[in-house]
């Protein structure tokens, strides 16, 4: 069964290669791209197609993820959204950050594609076998 | 003889009789009369001799406890009687030796001494002769004399007396305070702090620094009160502080206010105002010390201008630092995965050499990313909201960076004895530790490799050190490695900035760190870390 994943970045690379992890794995995963937190929350606005799973960059334009993660949970329904943070930056701060907005996960982006391959790949199986919140 | 002729003898006796009769009388009366006379002159004369008496004893006793000395001379200026006092003064015993004043006249003032002695002679008196004398016992002594001529009963002048007091020692006390006084008034007058003197809020006087801060002059300022030289509010506050150094509370305090000058602006001073008290502790004056601090607050608001301005320059530089970094290491992962997808999607069209080129990219993409951890982790060692202080077992530390590291099979990593436990933030002692540990690994060019940390207690500080055999440092780097991006090395995995952490590191825990070395023999890094 395909999740349907809310991919929140403002690099096309980034978007490509997450794109190009499930192609080349042949997830059934259905991707709906969003390039800042502004986007994001107006294709979060139509209340019937609501993603499963939304993968968030924190390092954006105009909206940052971390005050993207803050609008969602302050969101009646939104807020039961898993929210996964993928980002190039360890700073404890921002981790800590992120956690107690309530981010479900914190990915560091490594350097090495086949690290983020692998990443991707564990991440996703994680959230296959897991049980959501419907939208 | 007739019978008429003997009736005239015998009316004739008879009247002579009655007369003589009547005389008697006249005697009897008048001799008792000067009886009573006699005898009242008597009881005057004797009630006079009596006051005379008393009056002379009081006199000679009012003479002998005159505490001042009293001559009395002759015209000539013999001396003929002294009381006590002047003998203690003279050291003379005029019942023994004579005396003249000439002699006793200090020869310098002589002139003066005979001037007065001529207006003695002619008006009959001079006072507030102030003159040197020569004693027989104290040396010279100033005296203080006043005089009169004594007369006899037709006005020749007979003698004179005079009462003479030493005022040596008031002079030398009048001198010693008019002196204290002077080098006071002195010190006030050139004194760069205001001075005034107030009491009860009037001012009654005020020094050169206290009229040129506030431009008035002396005149102005005594016709002044404090409230009219003070801000209203301030003075209110003042005025709180005046009343518990009345109520003998406290005996001065220290407020920054501000002053009214005469042109209109105000002046901010410190001022320390002190109670000068009477003997019954109440308060007498108030004494005023006020300070021009405008320059002062000025350069406080600069300062803290500057520090405000330090603090956001130094959190952009940390926000920078963090921003740039991770600016930087998104580009460098979509290059590597640019790069891996070329590989995988068109590894066949590539030659070996295509593909040693892309290898090469990747290469230089590590470094990159070494590079920019690397000042990151510098910009943030200084960070303090990300200190986490905590006990630290050196031993487990080692052994965790041995296996970070990757020390090769040829080198040893050993501690001569065991390591302390000190108390740190962790991730930066382990930075510390690990870098010099890494350094020593990259630069061994020997075929058995020995790295030996030791540790010595300093008191204060640890004193640890880390020595190797590896390739040596030439004495002219021993400065330079520890700055930003100077690697002597050649090596490709150093970024330049490894040793540089350490010496932030060190300094963070206020320690030092200095390095002896022999080149191809080996070197030893020495740190203190301040307990």
């Amino acid at each position: 069964m395909g999740l349907n994943i809310l991919l929140i970045d403002d690099d096309e690379i980034e978007r490509l290669k997450f794109a190009r992890v499930l192609q080349k794995n042949n997830y059934p995963h259905n991707i709906i791209e969003a390039i800042n937190g502004e986007e994001a929350l107006d294709v979060l606005a139509q209340k019937e197609k609501l993603p499963d799973l939304i993968f968030l960059d924190l390092n954006m334009p105009k909206m940052n993820g971390l005050e993207f993660l803050k609008e969602l949970k302050a969101d009646a329904t939104l807020q039961y959204l898993p929210v996964v943070i993928l980002s190039t930056s360890n700073n404890h701060q921002d981790l800590k950050e992120a956690y107690r907005i309530g981010a479900s996960g914190y990915i560091v982006k490594p350097l090495k594609y086949e690290d983020y391959v692998h990443k991707i790949k564990c991440l996703i199986e994680y959230w296959t076998v897991n049980e959501l919140v419907k939208g | 003889m007739s019978n008429e002729d003997v009736d005239i003898l015998k009316r004739a006796l008879q009247r002579e009789k009655a007369a003589r009769k009547q005389a008697e009388n006249i005697l009897e009366d008048k001799s008792l009369e000067l009886y009573q006379i006699t005898q009242e002159l008597k009881e005057t004369n004797e009630k006079l001799e009596y006051l005379v008496g008393k009056k002379e004893s009081e006199l000679q006793g009012v003479f002998d406890n005159l505490v001042d000395a009293y001559v009395l001379m002759d015209i000539s200026g013999n001396v003929l009687e002294m009381n006590h006092a002047a003998n203690q003064l003279f050291g003379y015993d005029i019942s023994k030796d004579t005396l003249n004043v000439m002699t006793l006249i200090y020869k310098e003032d002589y002139q003066y001494a005979m001037n007065s002695f001529q207006e003695l002679i002619t008006k009959g008196s001079f006072s507030n002769y102030q003159a040197r004398v020569y004693t027989k016992n104290n040396g010279i002594r100033t005296v203080h004399i006043n005089a009169s001529i004594i007369k006899d009963k037709n006005k020749n002048p007979i003698g004179a007396q005079g009462i003479v007091r030493d005022i040596t020692e008031e002079l030398l006390q009048k001198q010693i305070f008019e002196e204290q006084k002077k080098q006071l008034s002195v010190i006030v007058e050139n004194s760069s702090l205001g001075i005034a003197l107030t009491q009860g809020g009037k001012i009654i006087q005020t020094n050169k620094a206290f009229q040129n801060l506030l431009g008035y002059s002396e005149k102005e300022l005594v016709k002044k009160e404090v409230k009219d030289i003070s801000l209203k509010d301030e003075y209110v506050a003042s005025e709180d502080n005046m009343k518990r150094v009345n109520d003998g509370e406290i005996d001065s305090f220290t407020v920054n206010k501000r002053y009214l000058k005469k042109d209109g602006n105000t002046l901010w001073a410190k001022t320390n105002v002190g109670a000068v008290r009477n003997h019954n502790g109440s308060v007498k004056y108030q004494v005023a010390l006020i300070e021009d601090i405008t320059e002062q607050l000025e350069f406080e608001k600069q300062r803290e201008k500057l520090v405000t301005d330090l603090e956001k320059t130094n959190q952009e530089l940390k926000d920078y630092a963090h921003i740039v970094s991770h600016d930087l290491k998104s580009p460098l992962r979509s290059i590597y995965a640019l790069v891996n997808w070329i590989k995988e999607d068109y590894s066949t069209v590539f030659d070996k050499s295509g593909l040693d080129h892309l290898s090469m990219i990747e290469k230089t993409l590590e470094k990159m990313e070494v590079l920019i951890n690397d000042i990151l982790s510098y910009s943030s060692v200084s960070n303090k909201d990300n200190l986490k202080s905590k006990d630290i077992d050196l031993n487990r530390l080692i052994n965790e960076i041995k296996s970070i590291v990757l020390i090769p099979e040829h080198i040893v990593v050993s501690s001569k004895k065991q390591l302390p436990i000190i108390y740190g933030d962790e991730i930066r002692i382990q930075q510390l530790f690990q870098n010099l540990i890494g350094n020593a690994v990259i630069y061994m060019d020997k075929e058995k490799g020995e790295i030996e940390i030791d540790h010595k207690d300093k008191k204060t500080h640890h004193l640890f050190s880390i020595k190797d055999n590896g390739i040596g440092i030439k004495k002219e780097y021993h400065e330079k490695i520890f700055k930003m991006f100077e690697s002597v090395g050649d090596n490709e995995n150093s970024s330049g900035i490894g040793l540089a952490i350490v010496k932030k590191i060190v300094d963070l825990y206020e320690g030092k760190i200095w390095l002896e070395s022999t080149p191809d023999i080996g070197t030893t890094f020495y740190f203190t870390l301040k307990k």
